[in-house]
């Protein structure tokens, strides 16, 4: 008792950074787990880490070497704010985000394959640093332009849908309730169908403006689910019983009943936008009571998503799998992430800064032991570079077509080969395969050796024209693709390797470019370690 | 139930690669590359191993025209049924060849199956769940290449040729993903290199310096999984010639005929020699909604050769009994004729045949009615075949796997193997 008292009082300390009962709480963990743990990370480490976290790239060769120069106290914290405010942030954490709803492979592919408008509209979310709470409400509503892609994936899927919403935002998983009562949950199949009530009446309509397809959610005022009972003893025929809309927490919907002389309007023959107002709204109820502040759900499975974006693991893990007897390996500190997610107002620079700059962070991933990522947070955890990070690391180690910035495109259709090869990289469990098809891609294929050879300008270019000793110029190489300085036994080998036949200007090219190729090969690069 | 090919029975690639990566460069050539070694390794391992040929007839053949025919009823099509050295059992007359190796075919004329288009039913066949389910199951090509396959093999586990699955490995992940060859048997995009091998030798020597350098700290999982995806991308390149037949080819194309599928059934019978556990050929094209008695005619007349030389060179290479050869496609087709001569998509009453790792042949399972509307006796569901598939493989069709949090099981509970079949 004496503990929880102190805790509490702990934690409502407005004084202590969130950052410092992050690393007050796992250092506790170690002492649970048994582990030591591993030594701080050197600048170059997290350099190279918080660029990937957080803008999906590696630095450039002058970001890196402005950044290891410079001696200032506190440069890590400055770097942070500066990536949380770059676009390339926008644009990372809007990936991030995309590929969580939508996947690799998308429901409804015919509408949602292409959803470019969506993008935008999420991507400038994360520019402007809208709070959580916002956005996510905003994608229900689906009332902005380009917010509507949400709904229109499950359309005419409700229970989809439902499982989908609970689990991307309240992180819980309905999937088994969805056809039995589950043996060892508090949820039923009743609470299943409760929620697929808010989303039965969803209507979507398509436009065709110009090239894009315009999309607006509408919603009817009557319809119901239908519960049929247990999946297994369904018969064709059988007619279920309307359920009537109900929150997770267990609260019906208080709903007015409508009017006699309502007329549904057919929306069918709706071919224009805008859909008429329903009576009553059932989505905007739902938006609502998902977002609230006191929502038991909302802000912890966010915080724990974030928590594992950047820590490789959530606090429960998987990250969807909260529920009211979940054990969180870190109770205390999953509790004080949400309670302080909320008392910020849903801020996420917020709490990713703090994440970022806490030293739990900044562990090195060296060290014992096989995991990828460590249940007590004893070393950093190892990702692999998705599909997006390792094009836009491509390019930026290569530096290829830099002035085109984000939107650079790969040479040789290289960009739709890559998220077919790169876009999956694990099993069901979520462990890393390398695949022999990634590295069929990386050795065989044309389009990295066109990013690696000598083009005006590039990498290979740069440092065939420079004047400067190979040893500097060694350390560059590995500055630009690395992110680091080389060991002098790999200084030493380098140089030696490039410089075997010093005269003859093909064979320095030819060498420097497999050099290239290995270290853009190598573990390294592949992964944010 | 006893897996036939257990995982401790592989040959264990962390004993064989550890060594050599942490021993520095010199040392790591010599044993990477020593193609002989580890392919001895593999030959030991696999010896007990079994295989599997799917053929798949891609757009769906119809069971009316081969193997479940109705003579003399509105259903049957213009082509007659013959004998075959089953007593009892006839088959289309443009299976001649089939009808002489019918002893080793176990035929089930009752599947009633689930989805009745192309992309669903492809799904469907190659996985045994809905595709609408949205987790993602993996193909039996990828289960067959995770459980009789071995990961240190220079040939990929999952090879397959022309029009094919569209699962991939799913939940499995990338490592049982299908090597696919195009349909005229030539590599798929990036098997191939056109560096100099020494310069393929310089870079992958560069490559493993740096990675010692790095292992030496770094001991996490995915590490030393993309240090080994790497050297057997390296290894296949090398061992890529056993994808080329072309020099034995004019010997055998009278034999199994001169057609993709039938040189896509001899590439297959070669890689399964070399103990490749899953090859799977695409035939096309059976989705006859016009026209359909043309269509099958010159399909089966390459089909024939093809197959029924493909069974009996396994049998003289007494690679039979460990290889399972399944004959099937996503669809049957209707009983009834259109105004276009054509059969459309048909999923009440269909026919698949099985053959070899010990499926007991010259049996029929299961029957449709006199016109071939409706199963009849016994019918069988896409569960019930792949748990007959996976139990003649050894393979637990009760495997239990995980998507997320989510368990998923290779077949369904309430899916049944064949029991005749299997005794």
């Amino acid at each position: 008792m004496a503990f929880i008292i102190l805790l509490l009082a702990t934690l409502s300390a407005p004084a202590a950074p969130l950052r410092a009962v992050i690393d007050r709480e796992v250092a506790q963990g170690w002492k649970t787990g048994k582990v030591e743990p591993a030594q701080l990370a050197n600048d170059a480490t997290f350099l190279r880490r918080s660029y990937l976290d957080l803008t999906g790239t590696v630095p450039t060769y002058a970001e890196a070497r402005v950044f290891l120069d410079d001696a200032a106290k506190g440069k890590r914290a400055k770097l942070v704010d500066r990536l949380l405010t770059d676009k390339r942030h926008a644009r990372h954490q809007m990936q991030i985000w995309d590929l969580i709803i939508f996947t690799r492979n998308p429901a409804n592919p015919a509408f949602t394959r292409k959803r470019d408008a969506f993008k935008n509209w999420l991507e400038k979310q994360f520019a402007k640093n809208v709070p959580w709470d916002a956005l996510v409400r905003k994608m229900i509503l689906a009332e902005e332009a380009g917010s509507a892609m949400f709904h229109v994936q499950y359309r005419n899927r409700p229970e989809d849908e439902t499982v989908a919403v609970s689990r991307i935002f309240l992180g819980t998983q309905l999937g088994c309730a969805r056809c039995h009562d589950h043996p060892f949950e508090a949820l039923t199949q009743r609470d299943f169908y409760g929620m697929a009530g808010f989303f039965v009446r969803l209507q979507v309509l398509q436009e065709t403006k110009g090239k894009e397809k315009v999309y607006t959610i509408g919603e009817k005022s009557s319809g119901e689910v239908l519960f049929t009972g247990p999946a297994a003893d369904a018969v064709p025929g059988k007619k279920g019983e309307p359920v009537a809309p109900k929150f997770l927490s267990g609260a019906a919907l208080d709903e007015p009943d409508l009017p006699k002389e309502f007329k549904e309007p057919d929306y069918r023959k709706i071919k224009k936008a805008p859909y008429p107002k329903p009576f009553f709204s059932r989505k905007e109820k739902l938006a609502a009571w998902i977002t609230a502040p006191e929502n038991p759900y909302f802000a912890r499975a966010a915080v724990n998503r974030v928590w594992a974006q950047f820590m490789g693991r959530g606090l429960v893990h998987p990250v969807d799998d909260l529920k009211p007897d979940s054990e969180p390996s870190h109770p205390a500190l999953l509790d004080a992430l949400a309670k302080e997610f909320v008392a910020h107002k849903f801020d996420l620079s917020w709490l990713m800064r703090e994440i970022v700059l806490s030293e739990s962070y900044q562990r090195d991933s060296a060290g014992p032991g096989t995991a990828a990522a460590p249940k007590w947070y004893e070393r950093a955890r190892v990702r692999p570079l998705s599909a997006e990070e390792f094009m836009a690391a491509l390019r930026v180690a290569t530096g290829f077509n830099v002035a085109q910035g984000l939107d650079a495109k790969m040479p040789n259709a290289a960009g739709s080969y890559m998220l077919k090869i790169f876009g999956k990289p694990t099993d069901g469990r979520g462990n890393f395969q390398g695949g022999v098809h990634e590295h069929m891609f990386l050795n065989n294929g044309s389009q990295l050796r066109s990013l690696i050879s000598a083009k005006k300008g590039n990498l290979a270019d740069t440092l065939l024209k420079s004047e400067a000793p190979w040893d500097e110029r060694v350390d560059r190489l590995f500055l630009s693709t690395l992110t680091r300085i080389p060991s002098s036994a790999e200084r030493e080998k380098l140089v030696a390797y490039i410089t075997a036949k010093k005269d003859d200007k093909r064979v320095t090219r030819a060498r420097l470019e497999e050099s290239i190729w290995a270290l853009l090969n190598s573990s390294r690069f592949r992964f944010n370690y | 139930m006893k897996p036939l090919c257990k995982p401790h029975e592989h040959f264990n690639r962390r004993a064989f690669l550890k060594g050599s990566l942490l021993t520095g460069a010199g040392v790591s050539v010599a044993n990477f590359g020593s193609l002989f070694h580890a392919q001895a390794a593999v030959n030991e391992a696999q010896k007990k191993g079994k295989r599997c040929i799917l053929l798949w007839m891609n757009g769906g053949a119809s069971q009316l025209d081969t193997f479940d025919m109705k003579p003399g009823r509105p259903t049957a099509g213009p082509f007659r049924p013959i004998g075959t050295n089953v007593n009892g059992l006839q088959i289309c007359e443009y299976l001649p060849k089939m009808a002489k190796v019918a002893d080793k075919l176990a035929v089930i004329r009752s599947m009633r199956t689930g989805s009745p288009d192309h992309p669903d039913g492809i799904y469907h066949m190659h996985t045994g769940f809905k595709q609408s389910e949205r987790t993602p199951h993996a193909e039996i090509g990828a289960v067959i290449a995770k459980y009789c396959g071995n990961l240190d093999a220079d040939l990929p586990s999952f090879v397959r040729m022309g029009p094919t699955g569209n699962a991939g490995p799913g939940y499995l992940g990338p490592n049982f993903a299908p090597f696919s060859l195009q349909r005229d048997g030539r590599m798929p995009t990036f098997s191939t290199s056109n560096l100099k091998p020494e310069v393929r030798e310089r870079r992958a020597e560069l490559f493993r310096f740096l990675e010692t350098e790095f292992a030496r700290q770094h001991q996490a999982e995915p590490f030393e999984s993309h240090r080994l995806a790497k050297e057997r991308a390296w290894r296949l390149l090398r061992a890529r010639e056993a994808f080329d037949v072309s020099e034995e080819w004019p010997a055998h194309k009278d034999r199994y005929g001169d057609s993709n599928f039938g040189r896509g059934c001899f590439t297959a019978l070669k890689l399964i020699e070399r103990g490749v556990p899953f090859v799977e050929i695409g035939h096309d094209n059976y989705d006859s909604h016009a026209n359909n008695f043309v269509c099958h005619k010159a399909n089966l007349q390459q089909l024939d050769p093809a197959w029924s030389t493909l069974l009996l060179d396994l049998e003289d290479r007494g690679l039979l009994e460990d290889t399972l050869v399944v004959w099937m496609g996503e669809v049957g087709r209707t009983p009834n004729i259109n105004n276009r001569a054509g059969r459309d998509h048909y999923i009440r009453a269909w026919s698949i045949v099985l053959s070899g790792s010990g499926i007991k042949g010259g049996q029929v399972y299961g029957a449709s009615d006199e016109d071939g509307r409706d199963v009849a006796e016994n019918p069988v569901n896409e569960g019930d075949l792949f748990a007959t598939i996976y139990t003649a493989l050894g393979i637990n069709p009760r495997k239990k796997h995980f998507w997320g949090k989510r368990p998923v099981w290779l077949t369904p509970e309430e899916a049944k193997p064949i029991a005749p079949f299997l005794s």
